[in-house]
């Protein structure tokens, strides 16, 4: 067992690297290798610590000593649930730390490295301790680092005024959420059988039905708003599209890869194994929000013309999909409970469900960060994050859209890749409910089933869109038409979250054993057996449907080729011509192209109700009306959520704050007499 | 409080001070104690002498106007703190005539005390002058002294120091900060400080 005396040096080692890269600030190159290569190392002592757990089994366990013995034991515990989430956190945080060191040469000069380079070890610790702690008021505090250093790293950028007005949006609603976290803890620590303990232990024991029924619908709700803030769960999600793509790109990619990952973390942990889920309300309230989640968010990706709103909206929708995985996990979990005996099929469809949460988990933290580096290397060589402004981009920077095209294959679930993986075994869990008798559920899953294909459909647009209107076609500017490759290290961790996003895809029947064992560590059941037969993955209740990954991948590596040589030689080779396209008389360039608006405009019009687009044409005339000057065209969408949820609470909060800004009159005399009239009142009640 | 003339304030303050000291004075008579001698001294010196001198020169070097400028009108004031006294007698009514708690000969003091405070807080809330103001904390001051003195005997000397030389340098401070008032707005009437409001 290495582990027990890794994690210590995973803390030590991080903070040092903090610290290196502060000493080092002096020397803005060997900063960021010194700063980022510590981080590499962390990852990789994260990496080691979590594969132990997983594959060999056992516990680590580390306490820091603490002098209040009413706050419990400040210890972090690595079980298998922690691990596998320590496992998305280090196998990410490798390949942005390698990325790191070169693309934070884009800040030379302007933004200090060392800043950079100390938050991000201190982030990418939160995040490994916030999966680990186990105890309430430490993982508070760790969550609290995690989020205070997140937003540090979103104004990175400080001299850039949307950077730090996204920040405060980002740090508003995440305390927020913490504020609500910190209530349901409250409620659940004063519940805990015996003498008051915030242990995570001690928290176990609640889902003996210590709970009271109303404090334990509270706690739920409480949960599920504070963490779905960190998710970005619609519609407490509006800070997301803001915030992830204002901060340095290295930085997005693990806020929208793993960050918003530990709330899903923190659920699965509170719900199954502290509160225990009994109550089939509770699934199908996850369902419903999820199901809206995923579908809202597909749909602003799908309009959105900068690049990275576009990816953290994707975001949005793939944390719905995870979403809509959990909730399904939890009615059956909870159908299983009222009935174990009669329904003990329903715990395998609870392990199954599960089991796609966490795949799908790892697989979009794979794929996510990859597409967030793509676009920071994008933006690295263009300086730009509109769409309109780029095209022709696979030609200039040959390994950047090789690899930006996996990881939008991932995500749009083509298989053998791993979106479609997680996606599949999704589908299975959710297809199989007409086993339960309950007309809500009957409504409401297939209603999840049909929001998950439409999802998958429109996913698929919009990164066909966004791809195409990155890289292919002709440059549609000069910052475009001057585009060079990016440096190598930016390469080779997108490179090495590419191959782990094919490789989880591919390899996914070896893969999915080792999360049952994770998932059979929260429920109890474990269906490995029933799930993977040889080579082929099929869903534990019969003959269904069934898929195997790896053999689609060995046809594909088998087909692509032989379709490749048929069509090429099979025919006899064809005369080639070569000449213009027809063009009307008009001379081609690059603003003929498809654009990324043209593109998505059909969908733009199929979902109006909930886009309410605003288009205007304007068309300037010569003196002849047949010849025309110049057209100008734009449209908006209007954001239904700010405009219609936000803007009335902060129309209310503000008129409040006027109301009682009366006392502010500005007279010392008025706020002595203030002061003297509460002095009186008090000594008078109190006397 | 129906001073309309800041140098009648002034006065009434230093006899104020004046009478605290021979109180202090009375107290030491009777307890013998050796540091409450030297608190009686200095009561009289400081707050009756070098205070009120110090008052006297900020307000001849500003010029301040002789009349005092009350938001709320004199004999209102008058009834108001005539109120307050028999709201501090009531609400130490408990403290000095149940039970045993306090010991000492001047516990009917405390009343008299609480009075003085509330009247000091109240001169600095109806009064417009930045000086009434400080009149008005010295005031307060006082009325916490007389509490200390005769309801526990007098603190320990370096307490007592220490509040001595505070209330040296408050009053330095404010005398100060009345002058750069007085620059700033050509006038020491803190309701032009509404202005820094937002």
């Amino acid at each position: 067992m290495y582990g027990q005396d890794l994690f210590p040096l995973l803390i030590s080692a991080s903070l040092g690297g903090a610290l290196l890269s502060i000493v080092t600030k002096r020397w803005e190159q060997a900063c960021r290798a010194i700063s980022f290569t510590a981080a590499a190392v962390v990852s990789l002592i994260g990496l080691v610590i979590a594969l132990e757990v997983l594959l060999v089994g056992g516990q680590v366990a580390f306490t820091i000593p603490t002098s209040v013995a009413a706050l419990g034991h400040f210890t972090f515990v690595v079980d298998r649930l922690s691990a596998f989430f320590m496992l998305a956190i280090s196998s990410l945080g490798l390949c942005v730390s390698i990325y790191s060191i070169g693309y934070t040469r884009e800040y030379a000069g302007r933004y200090s490295p060392a800043t950079m380079g100390s938050l991000f070890s201190i982030f990418l610790l939160s995040l490994f301790l916030v999966v680990t702690a186990s105890n309430a008021v430490l993982f508070l505090i760790m969550w609290e680092t995690m989020s205070l250093s997140s937003y540090l790293l979103v104004v990175y950028e400080s001299r850039n005024r949307e950077s730090v007005s996204s920040g405060l949006l980002y740090v508003v609603m995440t305390h927020l959420g913490t504020a609500l976290i910190t209530v349901a803890f409250i409620i659940m620590w004063l519940h805990t059988p015996g003498e008051h303990s915030f242990d995570f232990s001690a928290f176990r024991e609640l889902s003996a039905g210590a709970l009271p029924e109303a404090a334990r619908a509270a706690a739920f709700l409480l949960l599920l708003v504070g963490f779905g803030t960190k998710a970005g769960l619609v519609p407490l999600h509006v800070w997301l599209p803001q915030a992830h793509p204002a901060a340095p790109s290295n930085i997005s990619a693990m806020m929208s890869g793993v960050m918003v990952k530990t709330a899903v973390y923190m659920l699965i942990r509170c719900y199954f194994d502290f509160l225990g889920v009994t109550d089939s309300w509770w699934g199908l309230v996850v369902l419903l929000v999820a199901s809206v989640s995923a579908l809202v968010g597909v749909l602003y990706a799908l309009m959105e013309e900068d690049i990275k709103r576009a990816l953290a909206y994707s975001t949005v929708e793939n944390v719905g999909l995870i979403f809509i995985g959990l909730g399904a996990a939890m009615v059956f979990q909870s159908y299983y409970l009222a009935d174990p005996a009669a329904n003990a099929h329903l715990a395998d469809l609870a392990a199954l469900a599960l089991i796609a949460v966490l795949f799908h988990t790892l697989a979009h933290s794979l794929f996510k960060g990859l597409l967030f580096m793509g676009a920071g290397a994008v933006m690295y060589a263009t300086h730009t994050r509109d769409l309109e402004e780029m095209g022709g981009l696979a030609k200039r920077m040959r390994w950047t859209g090789i690899l930006f095209f996996i990881g939008a294959l991932s995500i749009s679930a083509i298989p053998p890749f791993s979106g479609f993986v997680g996606e599949w075994l999704m589908f299975q869990s959710l297809l199989l409910t007409q086993n339960i008798n309950d007309p809500m559920v009957n409504v409401l899953l297939p209603v999840a089933v049909a929001v998950l294909a439409l999802t998958g459909a429109l996913a698929a647009a919009c990164f066909v869109r966004v791809f195409g209107a990155t890289f292919l076609a002709r440059p549609r500017s000069k910052h475009a038409a001057e585009a060079v490759e990016v440096p190598r290290t930016m390469l080779t961790g997108m490179g090495i979250a590419a191959g782990a996003s094919v490789l989880l895809g591919i390899l996914s029947v070896f893969i999915v054993p080792v999360i049952d064992s994770v998932t059979s560590s929260v429920l109890g059941v474990s269906i490995a057996s029933k799930l993977v037969n040889g080579l082929v993955l099929m869903p534990p209740a019969g003959e269904f449907s069934s898929m195997s990954p790896v053999i689609i991948g060995a046809l594909l590596l088998f087909a692509v080729p032989f379709a490749y040589f048929a069509t090429r030689d099979l025919g006899g080779r064809r005369p080639v011509e070569k000449g213009d396209t027809w063009d009307c008389g008009t001379p081609l360039s690059s603003r003929t192209e498809y654009s990324a608006a043209g593109f998505s405009n059909p969908i733009n019009r199929i979902f109006r109700s909930i886009y309410r687009p605003h288009t205007e044409v304007r068309t300037e005339y010569t003196s002849s009306t047949l010849i025309k000057r110049k057209i100008s065209f734009s449209s908006t969408i209007e954001p239904v959520f700010e405009r219609y949820l936000y803007a009335p609470v902060a129309a209310l909060v503000i008129a409040l704050a006027r109301r009682v800004g009366v006392i502010q009159k500005g007279s010392i005399q008025a706020y002595l007499a203030y002061i003297f009239v509460i002095l009186l009142v008090l000594l008078v009640v109190f006397r | 409080m129906a001073g309309n003339r800041m140098l009648t304030l002034v006065r009434l303050f230093a006899l104020q001070s004046l009478a605290l000291g021979a109180l202090a004075l009375t107290v030491a008579l009777v307890t013998g104690s050796a540091h409450i001698y030297a608190v009686a001294i200095l009561t009289v010196v400081i707050k009756g002498m070098i205070i009120p001198w110090m008052l006297l020169y900020v307000m001849r070097q500003i010029k301040v106007d002789r009349e005092v400028e009350p938001v709320v009108s004199i004999p209102m004031s008058l009834l108001l703190c005539g109120g307050l006294t028999v709201v501090a007698f009531y609400l130490t009514q408990p403290i000095i005539f149940v039970g045993g708690a306090i010991d000492t000969i001047t516990k009917n003091c405390l009343a008299i005390s609480l009075a003085v405070v509330f009247i000091g807080f109240f001169t600095m809330i109806s009064r417009k002058k930045a000086i009434t103001q400080i009149m008005g904390l010295l005031t307060m001051e006082n009325g916490l002294f007389l509490a200390a003195i005769s309801v526990t005997y007098g603190m320990p000397l370096i307490v007592e120091l220490g509040i001595f030389f505070d209330i040296l340098v408050a009053v330095l401070i404010m005398g100060l900060f009345a002058f750069r008032i007085n620059k700033t707005f050509a006038s020491v009437d803190t309701t032009i400080l509404r202005r820094l409001r937002d």
